[in-house]
């Protein structure tokens, strides 16, 4: 009794102890409130790279013998599609046909780039070849005009398209109209249910990343002129080009995506570019989150089916953090390192409970012999100012785990008015590509942190407790 | 009811020992006011100190109710210090930051668990209510020590040390920080208290006036009793 009781009042009898109090609150509000802002920063950036991935990709190898005899299992997406759209777990499927190629206003002389590996690399971009099943996302308004435009379709055989295979679109919609699709206002709608050998006669058209567009000073209905290196199967490597219509800019939050992607469709890239194979890879959607399981289950579907060479080749089938594994493992250790550096603040206010019961110690030293005398055992007395640390924990850690929480569900209005008053730009939304400041909170992260408070708080106490509880008696009753 | 044999106490004072108790042998018996007077530096207080476990002696027993006190653990001797023995001391020795009522139920606190402790609140309330109430001080509860008077504060220890009802009662110079009419009052009072309740009692003093209204004296010198009231006079 006399433990929680004493301890009580000692710690609202000295306002030392406030020093304590007003250590952990800090440490645990600011810890809170910057996990928070991180974690939210970092979820953007993750959910940015996510938005164009699908959950498994399929990246069959293509080998060629020593007597030039090519091995390879899948020259066409078809039979892996028709394979992975019987399997329940897959919720979409897509092949897709990546290649790079320099982009220029039309009428610009490519050859003139190649001497200058500076303006080459300016200009090199990632055209992508995708499949959509045009008609039946016409049904979407927002996305309707663009997709027409782009004329790009997939085989009615298969229902599944780029789309569906990617969080590409849930990246293009539904973040507060901010992102999205931008459609040249005049752009003819291309008759969708025409076949691609009637619109061949016309400019293909492409979709450009909204960064790229402001790089080139491009608009929806403008043309574009793509060249890139093809190799013949015949003759050498040579320059092709080909002109594109803009049909529409997109924006997402992937810097990469928005300032390097051009989408078109897959079979007018595979034409333009005369590759072996019309796709490069196959997206995989899965349902649930386990993509480990799936991509596992995949790869050995695949390899029954001899559609990919085999366990020897480790990385024809993949999951999406797999292909981003340094990027991810990057961003785990920014908010790792954050954590450990805010901890040091919570190890300043640790310091601060030991110092100031360290004097409480050596003053109430008469009241421990008192105690003492009285029939407190030195395990009482150790518990009693370990209680000190006790009562400074909890109350620096609720009032700060309500003010960190607080201050993360309001950082917006916080900003604003910080801005106001110091007259800086504090958050400039231009450079993070979000208007608002991301900030998820965590329970669990509040959990740990709230539990840190306590345990450094105990353990800096504890040394200053474990003197109190060793001290003799009669040595502190002669002590005034 | 407290018997100690041959206490040897000595205490290092830089690379030498100074021995303050040359094995000290003392009874009290049940009901007993001892009055252990001596000059300063005779050995009174430490020797009220290991009879009241507080200070561990290097050599001798403390029998207390039939065992040897310090074989005790130290949760049983701390126990033995809360239940069996009352202490008042000198320098009063209240805690500041709890009033009046607050420190008289001290060692409640100290024995009880919070559960306990809650269930009975109101009985150890009552309890030291009229503890401070038969020492005058019935409009003093909520004062702390720091706004009472040395008399009152010592009041207020008596108190205290006779919360539990304990057998012993180990006074340790009780009046020598009060004026003499306060000393007397007092005194008069812990006399009183030792005499309805039949405790046993220490009395350290170096006051012969005060040692003389006690049942038996017994004097120290250099460490050692030299005489016993109780006891016939060396010829």
């Amino acid at each position: 009794m006399f433990r929680s009781f004493l301890s009580w009042r000692y710690l609202i009898s000295r306002r030392s102890n406030l020093v304590g109090i007003g250590g952990i609150l800090l440490g645990v509000g600011a810890m809170i409130l910057i996990l928070s802002i991180m974690t939210g920063f970092l979820e953007e950036q993750r959910r940015a790279i996510r938005g164009t991935l699908s959950d498994v990709i399929i990246r069959p190898e293509r080998i060629v013998g020593p007597n030039g005899m090519v091995i390879d299992p899948a020259p066409f997406p078809e039979p892996i599609l028709e394979l992975l759209l019987a399997d329940p777990r897959v919720r979409g499927a897509a092949p897709q046909l990546q290649w790079a190629a320099l982009i220029s206003e039309k009428g610009i002389d490519f050859s003139t780039l190649f001497s200058s590996p500076a303006a080459a690399e300016n200009v090199t971009k990632e055209i992508v070849g995708i499949d959509l099943r045009t008609d039946l996302r016409l049904v979407e308004p927002a996305l309707s005009a663009a997709l027409a435009s782009i004329g790009a379709f997939a085989p009615r055989y298969l229902v599944q398209d780029e789309l569906d295979a990617t969080g590409f679109l849930e990246s293009l919609t539904g973040r507060d109209g901010e992102l999205g699709w931008t459609i040249a206002p005049r752009m003819p709608l291309f008759p969708f249910e025409t076949g691609r050998e009637e619109r061949a006669l016309r400019t293909p058209a492409c979709i450009v990343g909204e960064k790229l567009g402001r790089q080139f000073g491009i608009s929806p209905g403008d043309t574009i002129q793509l060249a890139t290196l093809v190799f013949p199967p015949d003759s050498e490597p040579k320059l092709n080009n080909r002109d594109f219509v803009v049909s529409g800019l997109f924006k997402t939050e992937a810097n990469d995506v928005d300032s390097k992607r051009i989408y078109v469709d897959r079979f007018e890239l595979a034409d333009f570019i005369g590759t072996f194979r019309s796709y490069s890879q196959i997206l995989v959607r899965i349902e649930g989150d386990d993509h480990v399981a799936a991509r596992a289950a995949i790869e050995t579907r695949l390899d029954e089916e001899n559609l990919i060479l085999g366990p020897t080749y480790a990385n024809e089938v993949l999951t999406w953090e797999d292909t981003n594994r340094p990027l991810l493992g990057a961003i785990e250790n920014e908010r790792m390192l954050m954590a450990i550096m805010l901890s040091l603040v919570l190890i300043v206010a640790g310091f601060t409970i030991f110092a100031t019961l360290s004097m409480m110690v050596t003053e109430k030293r008469r009241d421990i012999g008192i105690l003492s005398a009285l029939g407190a055992t030195p395990s009482g007395i150790l518990s009693m100012f370990l209680m000190i640390a006790f009562w400074d924990a909890l109350i620096g850690a609720l009032l700060g785990g309500a003010i960190g929480v607080l201050a993360a569900f309001r950082i917006d209005a916080i900003e604003r008015w910080l801005s106001a008053i110091l007259g800086v730009q504090i958050f400039d939304r231009d450079v993070y590509l979000f208007t608002h400041i991301p900030t998820i909170v965590q329970p669990l992260s509040v959990a740990s942190i709230v539990g840190g408070a306590f345990l450094i708080a105990h353990i800096f106490a504890a040394i200053p407790a474990w003197r109190a509880a060793r001290l003799d008696p009669l040595t502190a009753l002669r002590y005034e | 009811m407290l018997r100690a044999r041959k206490i040897r106490k000595s205490f290092g004072l830089g690379d030498r020992s100074l021995e303050i108790l040359h094995g000290v042998n003392l009874e009290l018996k049940s009901g007993e006011l001892l009055a252990l007077v001596g000059a300063s530096g005779a050995g009174k207080s430490t020797l009220l100190h290991v009879l009241g476990l507080l200070d561990r002696p290097q050599e001798g027993e403390v029998i207390i109710d039939g065992a040897d006190a310090w074989k005790l653990s130290v949760q049983e001797r701390a126990n033995a210090r809360n239940k069996k023995i009352g202490f008042v001391f000198q320098m009063y020795h209240l805690l500041p930051e709890l009033n009046a009522v607050e420190n008289v139920m001290l060692p409640a606190m100290i024995a009880e668990s919070r559960l306990v402790f809650g269930s009975k609140r109101k009985q150890h309330h009552e309890r030291a209510a009229i503890l401070l109430e038969r020492f005058g001080l019935s409009n003093r509860f909520k004062h702390r020590p720091g706004q009472l008077s040395g008399g009152e504060r010592q009041r207020v220890a008596m108190a205290r040390g006779l919360f539990h009802d304990p057998t012993i009662l180990l006074a340790d110079e009780p009046t020598g920080n009060l004026d003499t009419a306060t000393g007397e009052r007092v005194l008069e009072l812990l006399f009183e208290e030792q005499s309805r309740r039949g405790l046993s009692m220490i009395l350290v003093t170096h006051d012969m006036r005060i040692a003389k209204k006690c049942q038996r004296v017994m004097l120290m010198e250099d460490g050692q009793i030299q005489a016993d009231s109780s006891l016939p006079m060396p010829a």
